[in-house]
């Protein structure tokens, strides 16, 4: 501090100050504001503005006050600022250089939140003028391009990242924000990568960087081509990707130990408890406590990659030590759970250590591991929108995982065991599972655990029809997988079975609700033809023929359901209606299900009425089932083991532009250029300067 | 007089070994004629009688045989050594024939040789010509025995070891040369040891060779570097820090003994063939010119930033990737000394770094509690290892030259054991000419093995922005493109949606109701549920028994399948595998053991197995190899397709006699019957190798059974002299349960006595060359700590169990008595009991 007033003090006698009360600086912008040039009077006008500090505020509440005739008239002295700042980047003195960087992030976005109206050329012709803009944006993602990949200070590079989010953030709809067309001439991926394959500038920026590309990535997506699209499509380098996914992983796992925090403490003590119990009578949305808010920027990341980046999938299996674990009683626990867009993200530390610490208590994991926890806590609670888009969005990554042959065979491989901490809904009828008791298997039995606590779970008023539909795909992938390649996982199907025929119960005995806003047939189909995979494929992918022989013990004891399904459907059918043709499709997948309960229910019958046995064991039931195979007839039906390929446009393009809408809103509230106080930059610029 | 002998032309000389009648008329000349020290084909063959009078004219081809130790006046050296050795020898000899032999007489014969090689040789030189002078050469049955055909490495090993004489010992130091390069190696645990631990005059005899071979092989030079740290840690810790051996270990591994002229060297193995070196390297070059510059920057880079979880070692080298490439590529072309100076640091490093990696793991591993954590923290610590691959690196316990590509980490398993960590791993390489020479093969990235959206097809950043957007205009939408960047297999599965639909509203079925009846264009296809059934019942019975993951025993599963199959699976799912020269290796990683006695038990078996081949007794027995890399860590070659008898035991619930229907078939099929003989030339063949070397701890856990019956010891930790806790257990002669007996048919059975029978013979043929056995392990004992060596009198008792003295009929009831003592033996049954307790182990 007392530099700067040494500095204050040197300048005050070249320049002469008039009004003492308004900082010197603040001055200076008057002065441009003025219609005059400001170096008429002061040719060294610019050299000293830079290195004064800025005052964002001021600097945006003026550009702000102005309306478009006043901004054309002083538009000149903006652009001179503008090219200012741009050619202060290239400055030696590193003050100047974030002062410069300061002011045009406050350019940006004084200029943006004036002309909500204005269009982006307009904008464009105000800051830089057209005729010199390409020149001036190319400049000026030159400096930033070499700041970011040179050996300068980490603080630059970050106000560098922070200008860049701020840049691509200063309009709701990244699409209309016509200067990052000159984002995409002038590209600056070569620097994100960068910063995200050497460890130690992936600890310090990786977050920003990660949250910059997957904004980047999604400006006018549908409609040009994207540069930065191509480009992450083809990154093959293993240590960049791998970067990628730490970042990507340390934010997740952030998320699920200030989960695992806030559930404690809400666990903590009987007293706890019965005060929550007090409070949640008067309050009505106790969990409200319980909902760390969700980083849907980290998880469009995560989709960007799985989606566009094939080698990517390699680095969802690399195993990582657990970070949460280990680290929880070793970095402070932040006192307030920071905003997960909040820049900064925390305790990086581990990021740093290449070599993989030892600790005995050290689970390993892997990115895949905790994206799968975090979705287990995300889908437990879909009421409030910011949720579901998180839900849906895990539910797409999911797909995406799911379609993959290399992300299949590390899920399926036999070697590859884990124990995966899924959070469960905590509910009256259950207790919740003991942590330690489950079983370290191979990851796809976690995706279906993971997709049967989500059936279970959301059969509610407020019906998530399309993550139910996904939900299903995904099983449904996982499924063909399995069979095409002959992997017989020793996976409790039988919860999956009572999980799919208790959706179809809910389905029945909504009906009338869920039909006024959904298609229901589809969810039906799906769940049918689900069951038709196993009754026709089981022998592919059934762990063993008994598995077989259950399979149909569930369906002979749920047959109310089918029965009741089968009625609907077919007097839906009947009636000509919208519904009609869905409807028949669903009598049609029934065949086989229907088969087997009119085949098998008189033989259970005649079984019990031969052995004067009122009420049949499960395992009677499994002996009439394995003795009556023969007699029963199948129909083979097509098409069981194909499925629709994800695919992004058009059918999701309108979700992903809502999303990345509420990211970027999300993220210029959280970017600030004030968590880099000017006193750590000062002392760090201090022996330079 | 010398010289005229020396003009004796080889193809005489060999004439004259060929016939020993003639050799004994002309005895003068035969007596000193010089062992030629070449090793392989022999190039002195070509050379004229008349050359070779001028010792410093000798023929060129002698240059070879210098290989890389030096230039002519080594070659001199060596050849005059030998000649004159011979003349010491001869009149030793003859003094000891006299039974005059008496230390005084041996008065100055050698000279204590500097560490300097060519000062070493020379000097004996001149000694020995002092000593011609007055030799009288007479006939010598020992120098007659050298230079005879049968005269083979453990001869030479022996006498090496046997006599006292510095001129004996200098010849055979010098005859080293002329045997073949793997049959000496056999001997080099014997060879260093007695070069740590005997006078200085063996020492001098063997340096030589040891470091002329180190020069040659970096594995070398890595195997000697690591035996002699191993054999060294039995001595004092103030002497062993000066000790010779530790001296040597330093030179070797300070990467001193890097060839002298590389240029010489690249010639010497290959001389025609000076185009294939260039051509090859020519041939790196294009390829290196034709991939993408930003991949091979990207490379150097990985490079760099794995270094850094190296040691500072290696990271001097990756961060220094022009080094690599210049001794990678250009080594025919490096005959700059300077450059060769920059590249000898990466000889051995890439290796030790390597071995040093694995070994780092092992000691971690050991401090995690459970199977299953560490089975976790393998695999990771492996991923991680695999971005450093591939590398300039090997397993030394391969058979053929190769460098690692890539471990498949998943398919690693930690082995069982109490406190230690041992672990299992497989290893991709590439076959290849030459470790050394050879460039190490590129780097496919993991998921290259998708082939489809491959990386080339798509415009690379190499290419201008305006480029790339023209090229890629024409696709507007990237997830249209799906079909462009996923020929997967999967892809089979994706079929266009409307399609599902119409097919699905085809397959009206005949139990659907009336309301449709419509076009039914297609035959609906009907199966039985009975089939699907069966089918999968038959599926599963169909596929080899596999065993049930266990996490308490995570190595069951893994070894219990199938090598071939292993291979193919594990081929499927790797970017390499595509390669032709792609194999498959798998290594047992021990951190913390002692392998010494392992590699002791090695070479007694090997040695063994020799012998029961040339005396034809079908006795079936597995050597698997060691690799010492210090007295606490080490490698195994773990047996393929072989899972312990406990595993067995345990998986199945099954009697060995009930297991062994249920993998071969019933008692009559021709399979059952070839596991079964398998089995009982198996037994017999370890039952005396437990018998001659007291191998305990004979537990089912260290008994492994193989897919074709064949049973193998395994775990050497006990033999000779040292018996786990000495408990009493296992007092008899060795281990052979009655269910053993149930497998070979019980007791009044066939294959029972056909048993009996292989134990006889192969107790005979043992015994006839006991030396061989005998020698391989009283070396070993010179200077030892080792537990098996515990007590005065291991080689004592190990000779007695021989029987020299039995009649070939007291040998046969001597058989009967031990087979008959363990049948019956309750100690046996006793410790299984006790293992089962204490260990779990059935």
């Amino acid at each position: 501090m007392a530099q700067t007033e040494k500095k204050a003090g040197l300048l005050r006698r070249t320049s002469s100050s008039k009004k003492p009360l308004k900082e010197k600086v603040v001055l200076m912008y008057d002065e441009i504001f003025a219609k005059e040039d400001p170096t008429k009077n002061n040719p060294r006008f610019w050299d000293e503005l830079f290195l004064m500090k800025v005052n964002l505020e001021y600097l945006e509440g003026k550009l702000e006050s102005l309306d478009g005739d006043e901004v054309m008239k002083i538009k000149d002295n903006i652009n001179s600022l503008f090219h200012h700042c741009v050619q202060a980047l290239g400055e030696e003195h590193q003050i100047k250089v974030v002062n410069a960087l300061q002011t045009l992030c406050a350019l940006f976005r004084g200029v943006h939140q004036k002309n909500k109206s204005a269009t982006g050329f307009d904008i464009i012709n105000m800051l830089m003028g057209f005729d010199k803009a390409e020149l001036r944006m190319k400049e000026l993602m030159e400096s930033l391009d070499s700041l970011l990949c040179g050996d300068g200070s980490e603080s630059l590079k970050s106000l560098c990242l922070k200008l860049l989010l701020c840049l691509v953030t200063v309009t709701d709809n990244i699409s209309q924000n016509t200067i990052l067309e000159y984002v995409m001439i002038n590209s600056i991926f070569e620097a994100i990568l960068q910063i995200l394959s050497d460890v130690s500038s992936r600890a310090q920026h990786g977050y920003d960087a990660v949250v910059l590309l997957a904004l980047l990535v999604n400006y006018r997506k549908y409609e040009s081509v994207n540069p930065y699209i191509v480009k992450l499509s083809i990154v093959d380098d293993e240590p960049t990707l791998d970067g990628m996914g730490m970042v990507i992983h340390h934010a997740l796992t952030e998320y699920n130990r200030q989960y695992k925090d806030k559930e404690e403490e809400n666990q903590g003590g009987f007293f706890s408890t019965l005060t929550s119990m007090v409070g949640s009578m008067f309050i009505a949305d106790a969990d409200e406590k319980l909902s760390v808010q969700t980083n849907e920027a980290i998880l469009l990341a995560l989709y960007e990659a799985v989606h566009l980046n094939r080698n990517f999938i390699t680095v969802l299996a690399q195993s990582h030590p657990e970070i949460d674990m280990a680290t929880t009683p070793a970095t402070p626990v932040p006192a307030s759970p920071t905003t997960p867009l909040s820049t900064t993200p925390p305790s990086l530390d581990m990021m740093n250590n290449p070599e993989l610490p030892l600790d005995p208590n050290l689970q390993t994991s892997n990115l895949l591991i905790t994206f799968l926890k975090y979705s287990s806590i995300v889908m437990q609670d879909t009421k409030d929108e910011h949720r579901l888009n998180s839900a849906r969005l895990c539910l797409i990554i999911l797909t995406c995982i799911a379609e993959d042959q290399y992300a299949d065979a590390f899920l399926h491989d036999d070697n590859m065991n884990f124990r995966v901490n899924l959070h469960r809904m905590p509910m009256r009828h259950r207790k919740k599972a003991a942590d330690k008791n489950i079983p370290s298997r191979p990851l796809v039995c976690a995706v279906l655990d993971l997709m049967v606590e989500f059936i279970i779970t959301h059969m509610m008023k407020e019906f998530p029809m399309d993550l139910y539909v996904r939900c299903i795909q995904i099983i449904h992938k996982l499924i063909c997988y399995q069979k095409k390649c002959r992997v017989r996982m020793h996976y409790t199907w039988r919860e999956l079975w009572s999980a799919l025929i208790n959706l179809l119960k809910f389905l029945l005995s909504n009906e009338t609700i869920l039909l006024a806003k959904h298609n229901i047939f589809q969810l039906a189909l799906q769940v049918v033809n689900l069951f038709n995979m196993f009754i026709t494929y089981g022998d592919t992918f059934l762990p063993t023929p008994s598995s077989y022989d259950e399979l149909y013990y569930e369906i002979i004891r749920m047959h109310q359901v089918f029965d009741n399904l089968y009625c609907m459907v077919l007097r839906v059918s009947t009636n000509a209606g919208q519904w009609k043709e869905p409807a028949s499709k669903v009598t049609h997948a029934l065949v086989n299900v229907r088969a087997i309960i009119n085949h098998f229910n008189p033989k259970i019958e005649s079984y019990a009425a031969v052995n004067h046995i009122s009420q049949l064991s499960e395992d009677q039931v499994l002996e009439v089932v394995r003795s009556n195979y023969d007699t029963l007839t199948l129909k083979l039906q097509d098409g069981l083991d194909q499925f629709e390929r994800y695919s992004e446009q058009p059918r999701e393009a309108g979700f992903f532009k809502e999303l990345v809408r509420s990211i970027s809103l999300n993220v210029r509230k959280n970017v600030s250029l004030s968590t880099m106080s000017q006193d750590v930059l000062l002392k760090e610029f201090s022996s330079i300067s | 007089m010398g010289d005229t002998e020396l003009e004796l032309s080889p193809a005489r000389l060999e004439e004259l070994q060929k016939s020993p009648s003639t050799s004994s008329t002309s005895t003068t000349s035969s007596l000193s004629l010089p062992s030629s020290p070449s090793s392989g084909p022999r190039p002195l063959t070509s050379s004229s009688p008349s050359t070779s009078e001028g010792l410093p004219t000798s023929s060129p081809p002698l240059d070879v045989i210098s290989e890389g130790v030096g230039e002519l006046s080594l070659v001199i050296d060596t050849e005059v050594a030998k000649k004159a050795c011979q003349k010491v020898l001869q009149k030793v000899k003859f003094l000891k024939a006299d039974g005059e032999l008496s230390s005084a007489n041996s008065e100055p014969v050698l000279v204590n040789g500097t560490a300097h090689p060519s000062e070493e040789e020379a000097e004996p030189v001149k000694n020995v010509r002092r000593r011609q002078k007055n030799n009288s050469s007479k006939q010598s049955w020992l120098l007659r025995l050298f230079e005879s055909k049968l005269f083979d490495i453990s001869m030479a090993i022996s006498y090496l070891y046997n006599s006292k004489e510095p001129g004996v010992q200098a010849y055979i130091g010098n005859r080293l040369f002329s045997f073949r390069n793997e049959d000496v190696d056999f001997y080099l645990p014997q060879l260093l040891n007695m070069y740590i631990h005997m006078d200085e005059d063996v020492g001098d005899a063997i340096k030589p060779y040891v470091v002329h071979r180190c020069r040659q092989s970096i594995n070398f030079s890595l195997q000697c570097a690591w035996l002699l740290g191993a054999y060294s840690s039995d001595m004092h810790i103030s002497t062993q820090r000066h000790s010779r051996g530790t001296k040597l270990r330093k030179l070797i591994l300070s990467d001193e003994l890097k060839p002298s002229s590389q240029r010489i060297r690249r010639e010497m193995p290959q001389p025609p063939p000076s185009c294939p070196p260039t051509l090859h390297h020519s041939q790196g070059m294009s390829e290196h010119s034709l991939s993408p510059s930003k991949r091979t920057h990207q490379r150097s880079k990985s490079d760099a930033t794995v270094s850094i979880s190296l040691s500072s070692n290696l990271k001097r080298t990756a961060s220094n990737p022009k080094v690599e490439t210049s001794q990678d590529e250009d080594l025919s072309s490096s005959s700059d000394s300077l450059e060769l100076e920059a590249g000898t640091p990466v000889r051995l490093t890439p290796q030790r770094e390597f071995i040093k990696s694995l070994m780092g793991i092992g000691k971690r591993l050991a401090t995690l509690p459970t199977k299953e954590q560490k089975t976790q923290r393998l695999i990771s610590e492996l991923s991680l290892l695999n971005h450093k691959l591939p590398a300039r690196v090997w397993l030394p316990t391969a058979g053929f030259d190769h460098h690692v590509v890539r471990v498949p980490h998943t398919q690693a398993v930690v082995l069982n054991s109490k406190d230690k960590a041992p672990y299992l791993i497989y290893v991709e390489v590439l076959e290849c000419e030459n470790f050394e020479t050879s460039s190490v093969p590129v780097r496919i990235p993991e998921t290259r093995i998708r082939s489809t959206r491959s990386v080339e097809n798509l415009p690379d950043c190499g290419i201008t922005p305006d480029q790339r957007a023209s090229s890629f205009s024409t696709v507007p939408n990237y997830d249209n493109d799906d079909e462009a960047w996923s020929v997967d297999d999967i892809g089979e599965l994706q079929v266009e949606l409307p399609e599902i639909h119409t097919n699905s509203c085809d397959n009206i079925s005949q139990f659907s109701v009336d309301s449709i009846t419509s076009q039914e264009s297609k035959e609906p296809i009907f199966i039985a549920a009975g089939d699907i059934r069966r089918r999968l019942s038959e599926q599963l019975a169909h596929t080899p028994t596999t065993f049930k993951r266990d996490p308490e025993d995570p190595s069951a599963v893994a070894l219990k399948e199938p090598w071939q199959e292993k291979v193919r699976r594990i081929r499927e799912g790797t970017p390499y595998g595509h390669l032709p020269n792609w194999r498959l290796l798998s290594v047992i990683v021990k951190c913390g053991d002692d392998l010494r006695q392992e590699l002791l038990a090695y070479q007694v078996l090997k040695q063994l197995q020799i012998i029961w081949e040339q005396e034809r007794v079908p006795l079936w027995i597995k050597p698997y190899k060691i690799l010492v890399i210090s007295s606490d860590s080490g490698m195994i070659e773990p047996v393929v397709n072989a899972v312990s008898i406990h595993q067995v035991k345990k998986q199945s619930q099954l009697s060995l006699l009930d297991y062994f229907r249920q993998e071969h078939g019933n008692y009559n099929t021709e399979e059952f019957l070839t596991a079964q003989r398998n089995f009982v030339q198996s037994c017999a063949g370890y039952c005396l190798i437990c018998y001659l070397l007291q191998v305990k701890d004979r537990h089912n856990g260290n008994i492994l059974l193989d897919s074709e019956g064949h049973i193998i010891h395994i775990d050497f930790g006990f033999i000779l002299s040292s018996s786990p806790r000495n408990l009493g257990f296992e007092t008899s002669a060795f281990k052979l349960t009655s269910e053993f007996v149930d497998v070979m048919g019980g007791l009044d059975g066939d294959m029972f006595n056909y048993y009996r029978m292989l134990m006889l013979q192969g107790l005979i043929a043992a015994r006839k060359h006991m030396e061989k056995v005998i020698q391989i392990v009283e070396i070993m004992h010179q200077g030892s700590q080792l537990p098996c060596f515990h007590g005065s009198s291991t080689i004592r008792n190990l000779k007695e169990r021989f029987h020299m003295n039995l009649t070939e009929e007291q040998l046969q009831v001597l058989v009967e008595q031990m087979v008959d003592g363990s049948m019956r033996s309750i100690t046996t049954k006793l410790y299984d009991g006790f293992q089962y307790l204490t260990n779990g182990i059935m």
